[in-house]
């Protein structure tokens, strides 16, 4: 029997490591326009930041299944999820590697 | 002088050595503590043995002996191999004492001496010249000019002349080329010119753009761990179910194990084992932390005599009036010519270099035929000798000297064999000797004339000469030395020359080697400048001409100060004080001691593609360093964090402090063998920068993923195998143990690279097989009895499957992770 309270801290604790995970991402995403303007890249345009914020969906994406799974207490829903995950994961860094990788 | 007053002097005056450094095991060991990071430990064994908490405090303690034995052990090492390099080499002088002359010790030597030089003799002491016959030094070491300097006894008139000027000193250090003299030491070891330079280097090196680095980065951790482990005392005591002691070492525990206790000795260790790689490429590092700032030099500013060039006069070509090849010229300058044959030949340097050609091109039989009969020998009055040699009852008086000097003997000259007025074809000599000056060539004129035989021959038969022709003199490029300097633009190292010489000699020799002139500055022009101009034209100067050792130091201070890591390569008296002064000293095994014992790096070959290998080795390094604190910074800070965060909401401790001390203690044995890892190419193309901001922003990104996964762990233990009372502690303690060392190890092979680990990067072999090998260790760890010590328990068997997919999640999230902020963010 899951204590409420517990669980609902717990909760919190990993939601708002992820929340603060994201932001860190936008604060790292707006710092770096004076390096790609350095590098002489265009600035990105708005419909770009779906697609460079594809790691964020991902990781709240995965907080959300985190919290569901570990409420049901299923040790079996948690492993396929992760495998699901782990081949998206792997799909994105194929997609993303440079011609040298 | 007496004996006897020599000896009393000599207690006066002490000992003609000059200051060094001397080599200590007690300093190198007080080194290794000299780290604020210790202070964290040291204050945590303390407090853990003032709470009778012995297992905690050996924990800590053989963190901290770890690291000192293998910081103590290298850098120890490192530092017998130099004092093995220097070598005490006892120099003789030739002293009048009694009214006797006879050979003493140098270091015996005080002011008063009176002291006899000869050809190859180096000054022993800093002496004013009271008898001289044709004396000529190098004084290249102290003004970087490869020619020899004439010295006489004559009396100056001058006020506050430079050391240049005083052409009636001998300098200690410098080296008799010709002739011989006589002086009166007048000053002796540290008083003497060499002394002074050598003194001013006896002081505390200044910090490396790497130490500097180092100290931000330990003084940012410093203030980190004290807030992080306040706030975790103070939230335990006022909401935490712990009692205030537990809370206490628990925060201790998590400040532990927030410091990268090992960075000193994997420093150390990474800096040692890349000593011991570049002395395999004859590179030896006196100074094992400058290894850093070698690699990450982005200016190198090199002398150029014994540098870009040989150091060493040839004779380059010998040309004739006519402009075709006349055997004369060259048979002539064999002929008058005071090189001494031993061993080697021996000399002044000009009249050596004569014979160096013509026997590299096989024609010095040539003066064979030929009998010396008399010699007017060389003064500086004339600046010309001459000799009379015969051949087949013909007699024939030769001459060589000073253009200038010869120019005016002669009245006619020889062009093609025939024979005209000197005025008829002086344009177009003078244009040629002109021509070649300017280029920087040291030229000597040869001239002849037809004589009768009488008993002796003087200064007044040198007249109504006919010029034959122009030996011309240089000191010659290194043939790698254009290689060397494209590899080190490529390296993005940009190369500066710094020269005493003229800017006619330095402009010559970059043409050769082909390297692009942006601005030519002399020293003159420097002095009228303020220092916010010098700091402006040092960026965009290539060659600094005629300059002193101050405007040396001048402008590698200028550099350093507009944020450049600066190197210097020198090896004369002159060059010392840059060479200290530069973030990178970089010597050669030839130099003169004092320039040795100021650098940081000696080259045991005369190479400058050797810097190239050095610097590689250098920015692979830097690169397992930086490695490593952005191992310790991320996945340890995220680590501690979510500790911190659980022992607010947990009924029990998350980790024992005992616990955390042990898995901290692993991980840093795990990392030992980081300093052997491979590193990306690109990683060593070009100079990296300490930067404490970009270490900053990285903790920043990536240290709450490895809280994320702790959360997700402790969600696992409370909720799926119900360790949420404070029976099962040991359970949860357990289960996050394993979670949080296997993703803080295994994490390496992912931030080790920014390519795809394994796939683009292939890690170092130990350090895999020693990664793997503690990640099993701490795998099985409880189920063994140092476990149950331990306060750890027998995991479930679906845990271990959990463990798995979880660990796998977080390395490809990070590897994710990585592709925003390298990609993405562009760092």
């Amino acid at each position: 029997m899951i204590d409420p309270e517990l669980f609902l801290k717990w909760a919190v604790s990993i939601s708002g490591g992820s929340v603060f995970l994201a932001l860190v991402s936008i604060y790292l995403y707006s710092d770096a326009k004076p390096r790609r303007d350095k590098m002489g890249q265009m600035v990105r345009r708005v419909w770009s930041l779906p697609r460079d914020f594809i790691f964020v969906w991902i990781l709240l994406g995965l907080l959300f299944f985190y919290i569901i799974t570990v409420e049901v207490g299923s040790a079996p829903i948690f492993a396929a999820g992760n495998v699901i995950v782990e081949t998206l994961l792997i799909l994105y860094l194929l997609k993303n590697r440079t011609k040298t990788e | 002088m007496s004996e006897l007053e020599a000896q009393q002097r000599l207690k006066t005056y002490g000992p003609n050595e000059l200051p060094t450094h001397a080599f200590s095991t007690t300093q190198v060991l007080l080194r290794q503590f000299k780290n604020p990071i210790f202070a964290i430990l040291i204050a945590a064994a303390v407090v853990a043995g003032v709470f009778a908490e012995p297992k905690q405090t050996i924990i800590i303690l053989s963190m901290i002996a770890l690291s000192v034995v293998l910081g103590f052990y290298n850098e120890y090492k490192a530092e017998k191999i130099v004092e093995n390099l220097r070598q005490n080499v006892s120099i003789k002088a030739l002293v009048t004492r009694d009214g006797k002359a006879s050979q003493v010790d140098s270091r015996l030597l005080v002011p008063g001496d009176l002291v006899t030089v000869y050809v190859g003799d180096i000054a022993p002491a800093d002496m004013r010249i009271v008898k001289s016959k044709d004396l000529q030094t190098d004084e290249a070491t102290f003004t970087g000019e490869s020619f020899p300097v004439e010295k006489t006894s004559d009396m100056l008139e001058l006020e506050q002349p430079t050391s240049q000027q005083l052409t009636n000193y001998l300098f200690m250090g410098t080296v008799v080329v010709h002739g011989s003299g006589q002086g009166v030491v007048v000053s002796t070891g540290k008083n003497t010119e060499l002394g002074a330079i050598s003194r001013s280097l006896v002081r505390p090196h200044p910090e490396t753009e790497f130490q500097r680095g180092i100290k931000k980065y330990g003084t940012m951790l410093v203030t980190l761990t004290l807030a992080l482990a306040i706030s975790i005392f103070a939230l335990n005591a006022i909401i935490g179910t712990n009692t205030l002691t537990d809370s206490l070492l628990f925060s201790l525990a998590v400040a532990v194990g927030l410091v990268p206790e090992l960075m000193p000795a994997i420093v150390t260790v990474s800096l040692a084992q890349g000593a011991r790689r570049m002395a395999k490429v004859k590179v030896i590092v006196k100074r094992l932390v400058s290894i850093e700032d070698f690699g990450n030099m982005n200016v190198f500013c090199t002398d150029k005599t014994g540098t870009l060039t040989e150091g060493k006069i040839i004779l380059r070509d010998v040309y004739s009036l006519g402009g075709e090849k006349d055997q004369r010229v060259l048979t002539y300058s064999l002929l008058c010519n005071n090189a001494v044959f031993g061993e080697n030949v021996v000399g002044n340097p000009m009249d050596v270099a004569i014979w160096d050609y013509a026997v590299k091109n096989e024609e010095q039989e040539s003066s064979k035929p030929y009998m010396k009969v008399d010699e007017v020998p060389f003064d500086y009055q004339r600046r010309m000798m001459s000799v009379v040699v015969s051949k087949d009852s013909e007699y024939t008086l030769i001459a060589k000297g000073a253009p200038e000097s010869v120019f005016a003997k002669c009245t006619h000259a020889d062009v093609s064999g025939r024979i005209e007025p000197l005025s008829a074809v002086r344009k177009a000599v003078d244009d040629k000797f002109y021509k070649l000056s300017e280029l920087g060539y040291r030229i000597l004129a040869v001239a002849s004339k037809g004589v009768s035989a009488k008993a002796a021959y003087s200064v007044e038969d040198e007249n109504e000469l006919t010029l034959l022709g122009f030996l011309i003199f240089t000191d010659p490029p290194k043939k790698d030395a254009h290689e060397a300097v494209t590899k080190l633009n490529e390296m993005g190292v940009t190369v500066k020359i710094l020269t005493g010489d003229n800017e006619l000699v330095a402009k010559t020799i970059c043409d050769d080697l082909k390297i692009p002139v942006k601005r030519l500055l002399v020293g003159s022009d420097l002095n009228q400048m303020s220092w916010t101009e010098v700091k402006k034209v040092v960026e965009e100067t290539t060659i600094f001409a005629r300059i002193t050792p101050e405007q040396k130091l001048d402008i590698i201070k200028a550099l350093k100060e507009n944020g450049h890591v600066v190197g210097f390569g020198g090896d004369g008296v002159n060059d010392a004080p840059a060479l200290y002064e530069a973030d990178v000293g970089i010597s050669v095994d030839t130099a003169v001691d004092v320039a040795k014992e100021a650098a940081d790096i000696v080259l045991l070959e005369k190479d400058l593609l050797v810097l190239a290998d050095g610097i590689n080795e250098g920015r692979k390094i830097f690169g397992n360093t930086i490695k490593y604190i952005l191992m310790g910074t991320s996945s340890n800070f995220g680590n501690m964090f979510s500790a911190a965060a659980a022992s607010v909401f947990l009924p029990f401790l998350p980790m024992l402090p005992m616990q955390i001390l042990f898995m901290n203690l692993l991980y840093d044995i795990s990392n030992m063998t980081l300093p052997t890892d491979n590193v990306d190419e690109e990683l060593v193309k070009k100079p990296a920068r300490w930067d404490i901001g970009f270490v900053r922003k990285y903790t920043l990104f990536f240290g709450p993923f490895s809280s994320l996964y702790d959360f997700l762990t402790y969600g696992i233990m409370l909720f799926i195998f119900g360790a949420s009372i404070p029976a099962k502690a040991a359970l949860f303690q357990t289960g996050w143990f394993v979670e949080s060392f296997c993703t803080e190890v295994f994490v390496i092979f992912v931030i080790r690279t920014r390519r795809i680990p394994f796939w683009s990067s292939r890690p170092g072999k130990w350090l895999t097989l020693l990664t793997v090998s503690c990640v099993a260790f701490g795998t099985i760890l409880p189920f063994t009895p140092l476990g149950g010590f331990l306060g750890f328990t027998a995991l479930p068997p679906e845990y271990w499957a959990l463990l798995l997919l979880m660990v796998a999640t977080y390395l490809l999230l990070v590897d994710a992770g990585k592709v925003f902020f390298y990609k993405i963010c562009k760092f």
